[in-house]
């Protein structure tokens, strides 16, 4: 059989491959066994913290944050991207405060959120959704901005309300920018949340992961980064699964109008 | 000078009218503490710069932020080149990198506490941890779009592999790198902070969460202040410097035209 090089199993041999490497560094004591535990022993403690139900309360508690925060984000920032890319005047007034919010890095809210909200919920709500509002706000004004303006005239023609005409023609036009601003702010969610859990929580999967580390349960560390990693990647394809289909319902109706 | 025109206004009287009803609910509130006036905020940050407190941790950060920031730019860049270039390198490595890229990056903090402790080596080694990541995967898809023409040019000219390396795939990629390292510069005061505040240990990310618990909250804002206008100026700095970069680029591409 020939090898072949661009093979994804090849790819999959070297994933796999991590496993034992992984096992006899720690075996072999050539790094420290205390902080880098066989990986049997990590994976072993992943399997119990799973059926425990530890690990997947801790990542329900995370999701039930960022989902909150998210959707809470795309219900205020979508809908006022569309008002400042369709109303010049919303944009001015608005654009300077935008401006002056923007550069301040994600992580130096959580002071001034754990102010106002405490450690609880509330805290990390608004600071996802205090940093996802600008992939979210800027990508959709970007997509209502550069719709084609024979769009826009042709619904103006056809007598269409305004109302009609962003949810039937601005919308749709602008969606696969607004998809964009969405994915972005995937990745800025989970990041945050981990973030917020680390600096003032009591649960949640941050905080599970640094609280194993602070009383050296090193393989319950490395267990909660696995899962993580495993969430991030599942979110990830559950996106693109949703792009899809909402490409594909966008597809659709164009062909059924025509 | 920009024209006067151009000048925002009704952007700039909102956003200073927002400051004044700020000042002025403020003043006249019981819950000062959360929400001390703008102009005592401003106070404390001239009183904080003068006292040269603040000196000290804005230079802890900043010092972190380079040096994260520079080793994750030339370890991601070399890094990319290589698996852009060889596609084998690529199908060995691309599951690994596609399985870890999507855990927040936030989370290797605990690891790096363990192995490196709570100094400075620790918070450099997460930001070049996250850093990497955006320019390693931009990178990559600027070298794997470089037009093969130009390659196969290079070996009809009879270059070496690394020349092609040096002259041909890092230049023609660089869009992409330079893409890269923009999204880099804002994760890399992300992750700073962050580490900042779980490890303490100094810079702008401890000072502001250590305001808040000390309710010093007009000490605070200011943090939050310094450390968006640390953010701005560094974003700037980077436009100004890609500016220049690139115009060079032009130049000497133009020059090996002739």
């Amino acid at each position: 059989m020939k090898w072949d090089r661009e093979s994804k199993l090849n790819g999959l041999i070297v994933f796999l491959a991590v496993i034992p490497v992984w096992e006899l560094i720690s075996r072999l004591e050539l790094v420290n066994p205390l902080f880098f535990p066989p990986m049997s022993k990590i994976l072993w403690s992943l399997y119990l913290l799973v059926f425990s139900g530890d690990i997947p309360y801790q990542i329900l508690m995370s999701l039930k944050r960022a989902a909150m925060g998210y959707f809470l984000a795309a219900v205020v920032f979508i809908p006022l991207g569309i008002a400042m890319g369709l109303f010049g005047w919303v944009h001015r007034i608005l654009e300077v405060v935008i401006e002056m919010l923007r550069p301040i890095p994600p992580p130096a809210i959580v002071p001034v959120a754990i102010l106002f909200f405490g450690l609880g919920d509330a805290m990390k709500v608004f600071v996802i959704f205090f940093t996802c509002a600008w992939p979210m706000l800027l990508n959709t004004i970007d997509g209502v901005r550069n719709i084609d303006r024979v769009l826009m005239d042709t619904a103006a023609t056809f007598g269409l309300s305004r109302r009609r005409a962003v949810t039937r023609v601005i919308l749709p036009a602008a969606s696969p920018q607004i998809m964009t601003g969405l994915r972005i702010s995937l990745a800025i969610t989970l990041i945050l949340v981990v973030i917020s859990e680390m600096v003032g929580s009591t649960d949640g999967i941050g905080y599970f992961i640094l609280d194993s580390q602070r009383r050296f349960k090193v393989d319950q560390m490395y267990a909660g980064m696995l899962s993580l990693a495993i969430l991030g990647y599942a979110l990830n394809q559950l996106f693109l699964l949703f792009y899809s289909s909402v490409l594909a319902w966008h597809k659709g109706l164009t062909r059924m109008e025509r | 000078m920009r024209p006067l025109k151009t000048i925002n206004l009704a952007g700039l009287a909102f956003f200073f009218s927002l400051l004044l009803l700020w000042e002025i609910s403020s003043r006249s509130s019981a819950l000062q503490v959360y929400f001390p006036p703008v102009s005592e905020v401003v106070l404390s940050l001239f009183r904080l710069m003068l006292s040269q407190e603040l000196l000290g941790h804005v230079g802890k950060t900043v010092k972190r932020f380079l040096t994260g920031y520079f080793l994750s730019a030339v370890l991601a860049v070399g890094l990319g080149i290589i698996l852009g270039y060889f596609r084998l390198a690529y199908a060995f490595f691309e599951m690994l990198i596609e399985f870890l890229r999507p855990m927040p990056s936030v989370a290797i903090i605990p690891v790096a506490i363990l192995f490196l402790g709570i100094g400075d080596s620790m918070i450099v080694a997460v930001t070049v941890y996250a850093c990497t990541w955006p320019i390693l995967i931009n990178t990559i898809d600027g070298v794997r779009n470089i037009d093969r023409t130009l390659i196969h040019t290079g070996r009809t000219f009879g270059l070496g592999q690394w020349k092609i390396l040096r002259r041909i795939a890092l230049p023609a990629a660089s869009p992409y790198i330079v893409t890269g390292l923009r999204i880099s510069l804002a994760i890399a005061l992300i992750l700073v902070t962050t580490a900042e505040m779980v490890v303490g240990g100094g810079g702008v990310g401890y000072f502001i969460l250590d305001e808040e618990r000390s309710l010093r909250t007009s000490n605070m804002y200011a943090g939050v202040v310094l450390i968006a206008l640390l953010g701005y100026g560094l974003n700037q700095l980077f436009l100004y410097i890609e500016r220049k970069m690139m115009a060079w680029h032009r130049g000497a591409a133009a020059e090996e035209i002739v």
